[in-house]
């Protein structure tokens, strides 16, 4: 369960000030697949930041199992990234000059696990996202479809409670972003992991359970489809 | 995140950029080259220093003065004078205090000194043998300590003087004095020629003028002239690990010091002697020795102290090779600085990946060090083994040109200083890689991920 309770962010000083989220509250199921539909500049990756650890607003709670990461110092608020939460971005962020392998193998290394269960783990996240005859090859040789079921694979590898996807198919034409769709949404299905897509896709949102809509900082509505 | 997995990407990363890679890298590299060979060179010297003296000098003799100042060059400026005590001017101006017969044979009374030879000054005018030109000639006392290269002839084993009737003269005598080959110089008779000039005394002025003579009277004021017959016992040559140019012909030490008596008497000079040579009893240590006579005012060396004094001017000049060394090195710090501040701008979206991912600024920051350090050991590795290999094939001719001698090397090479140089030059290169290091840790993955 994610419950974002009261969350606050102001960027610049003073006269200057600006008022990026605004007294954000709500609650997140486990399992659920979550929209978080907005336009640019609406602060819903903002509000993705903070509720992944990356920021810390002035303001506010974000408990997750029970733990307020905001007041987590920096290293456990780290471990924490690390091991319960996974990004995926629209433009992949695979790191070209490695092989798909060790581009999966990053976040396992950062948190400590054996070269051996490594292994074991990259192989069965490359075969979940239908890559792994890719294994050696290196990322820049990949398709931009093949890119995305990288970053997926990197994301799922840690096997996180939460998914965070920022525009996960913003840069995908449509057919493969259907196919990256279905693959996300297929994998918020079995594995249980909580899914929180950043998106300003209505189409895209209309395929989660629970759909929260930001304007200038604001929650605009919440529509929900479970209890 | 693992240090050995740090380790793995950051040779990974390094891979990836080859030629800033390498470039960076020969920087250092000529700094590594320079370093390896002043250490080679200086290892070398010092070994081939330490060939010159156990070659040439028995470890047992030492060199005594009046006072240590002889071997500080003596004193400059006016010196409270003492009577008795005798100085000798040095070409420098500065003044040197001379031992006297008195001090030689307290010295030679000592249990723990063999012997005690001062260096005589032997006026020669000339060397000759029947039937040939004369030749101006340095004499000198024969010494037992030192190894000689012997071209024909043979001379007596270490320690072991020669007779009071011998001479060894220097190779290039041989054709002076009209010899066919040195070999035929052995056994033959030479002379060398000496002349005072004549020290009359009151007493005998006055006895030559009663006798009204003139004769007497010329016959006191003539030069006296002294003739002294030797047979050639060896002929000496150069050798490439001699420490003194053979060039004046030796004699034995009683020969040397009847011809110097005979030169000097009635002088200042007269039983008056800059330096002497001793040697120690064997068994017992010089420096012991030489502790004593310290103490008694004596200036001593030890052919110990001989070799820290090469040992000094080698490790000078070895000195001064690191320090050109060094400044390669600090060259290529800011190289390296320079490559990896450019590194982390280039490389922004992936540091700011692997943060979100929950890797720790700390392990961000090592991974730059580390490659950092990866670029130190290959430019190491690369400058080192350049140096190794150019060191090992020029060695020979380095050898020939100098004339070292057989089995001298000049670049003697060592494992354990190339491998502690990679080292500290890895070292070097994290520190300079620290800063570019820092800012990479402190980058903020919100910022370094933003699409636009």
């Amino acid at each position: 369960m994610i419950e974002v309770k009261g969350v606050t962010k102001t960027y610049g000083k003073k006269q200057n000030a600006f008022l990026a989220l605004d007294d954000i509250n709500f609650v997140i199921p486990d399992g659920a697949s979550v929209a978080i539909v907005g336009k640019s500049g609406s602060g819903k990756s903002t509000l993705m930041h903070a509720m992944s650890g990356l920021d810390r607003p002035e303001k506010g709670q974000v408990v997750i199992d029970g733990i307020d990461i905001l007041k987590l110092k920096s290293k456990a608020v780290d471990r924490f990234r690390s091991e319960k939460i996974g990004f995926i971005f629209q433009s992949f962020f695979v790191q070209a000059n490695e092989s798909s392998f060790d581009n999966v193998s990053l976040p396992l290394e950062i948190s400590n696990i054996s070269v051996k269960a490594r292994k074991k783990r990259v192989l069965e996240a490359l075969q979940v996202v239908g890559i792994d005859d890719k294994e050696k090859q290196k990322a820049r040789n990949l398709s931009g479809g093949q890119k995305q079921r990288l970053a997926i694979a990197r994301a799922i590898v840690n096997r996180p409670k939460i998914i965070f996807a920022d525009e996960p198919t913003g840069n995908l034409d449509s057919t493969t972003g259907a196919t990256i769709e279905k693959l996300l949404f297929g994998l918020n299905k079995q594995s249980g992991s909580t899914l929180v897509i950043v998106t300003h896709d209505e189409d895209l949102a209309a395929k989660c359970d629970m759909r929260i809509y930001i304007k200038d900082g604001k929650i605009d509505k919440i529509v929900s489809e479970v209890e | 995140m693992k240090t050995i997995d740090i380790i793995r990407r950051a040779g990974r990363s390094l891979r990836h950029a080859k030629a800033r890679t390498i470039l960076t890298s020969l920087a250092i590299a000529v700094g590594a080259f320079t370093l390896t060979i002043a250490l080679a060179a200086g290892q070398g010297a010092r070994e081939y220093a330490n060939t010159l003296l156990t070659s040439n000098i028995d470890p047992q003799i030492l060199a005594i003065a009046k006072d240590k100042s002889f071997f500080e060059g003596g004193k400059t400026g006016p010196q409270e004078y003492i009577p008795g005590s005798s100085t000798i001017a040095r070409p420098n101006g500065a003044l040197v205090k001379r031992l006297s017969q008195a001090d030689i044979d307290a010295i030679a009374k000592r249990s723990d000194i063999v012997s005690i030879t001062p260096t005589y000054a032997i006026n020669a005018q000339y060397i000759t043998r029947s039937g040939q030109k004369k030749y101006t000639v340095d004499a000198t006392t024969y010494n037992s300590g030192i190894t000689q290269t012997v071209i024909a002839g043979s001379l007596p084993a270490l320690r072991t003087s020669i007779s009071d009737t011998q001479i060894a003269l220097p190779e290039v005598y041989v054709s002076l004095l009209g010899f066919k080959t040195a070999q035929d110089a052995i056994g033959q008779t030479v002379t060398i020629h000496l002349e005072r000039t004549p020290n009359i005394t009151e007493a005998q002025i006055q006895q030559a003028l009663a006798t009204n003579n003139p004769q007497v009277l010329t016959a006191l004021a003539t030069k006296q002239t002294k003739d002294a017959d030797y047979k050639v016992i060896a002929i000496v040559g150069k050798s490439a690990t001699a420490l003194s140019a053979t060039t004046s012909v030796e004699i034995s030490n009683n020969s040397a010091k009847e011809l110097s008596d005979f030169s000097t008497i009635g002088t200042d000079n007269y039983h008056e002697y800059t330096i002497a040579t001793a040697s120690v009893k064997p068994g017992v240590d010089p420096a012991m020795v030489k502790q004593a006579l310290v103490n008694q005012g004596y200036g001593v060396q030890t052919a110990k102290d001989l070799q820290g004094l090469l040992f000094t001017i080698v490790n000078t000049l070895q000195g001064i090779v690191i320090g050109f060394g060094i400044l390669a090195l600090i060259t290529s710090v800011f190289g390296i600085i320079n490559t990896q501040y450019i590194s982390v701008l280039e490389r922004t979206r992936e540091i700011g990946l692997m943060k979100a991912l929950g890797m720790r600024g700390r392990h961000v920051s090592r991974l730059f060090q580390f490659e950092a350090a990866w670029i130190g050991f290959l430019g190491g590795v690369i400058g080192s083994t350049i140096a190794v290999v150019a060191g090992l094939s020029l060695n020979p001719w380095i050898t020939s040109t100098l004339s070292l001698g057989d089995g001298n090397v000049l670049l003697i090479f060592q494992p354990i200083p190339i491998i502690l140089l990679i080292i500290v030059l890895m070292l070097v290169a994290m520190l300079a890689g620290y800063f570019p290091a820092r800012k990479a840790a402190k980058l903020d993955p919100i910022e370094a991920l933003r699409t636009e």
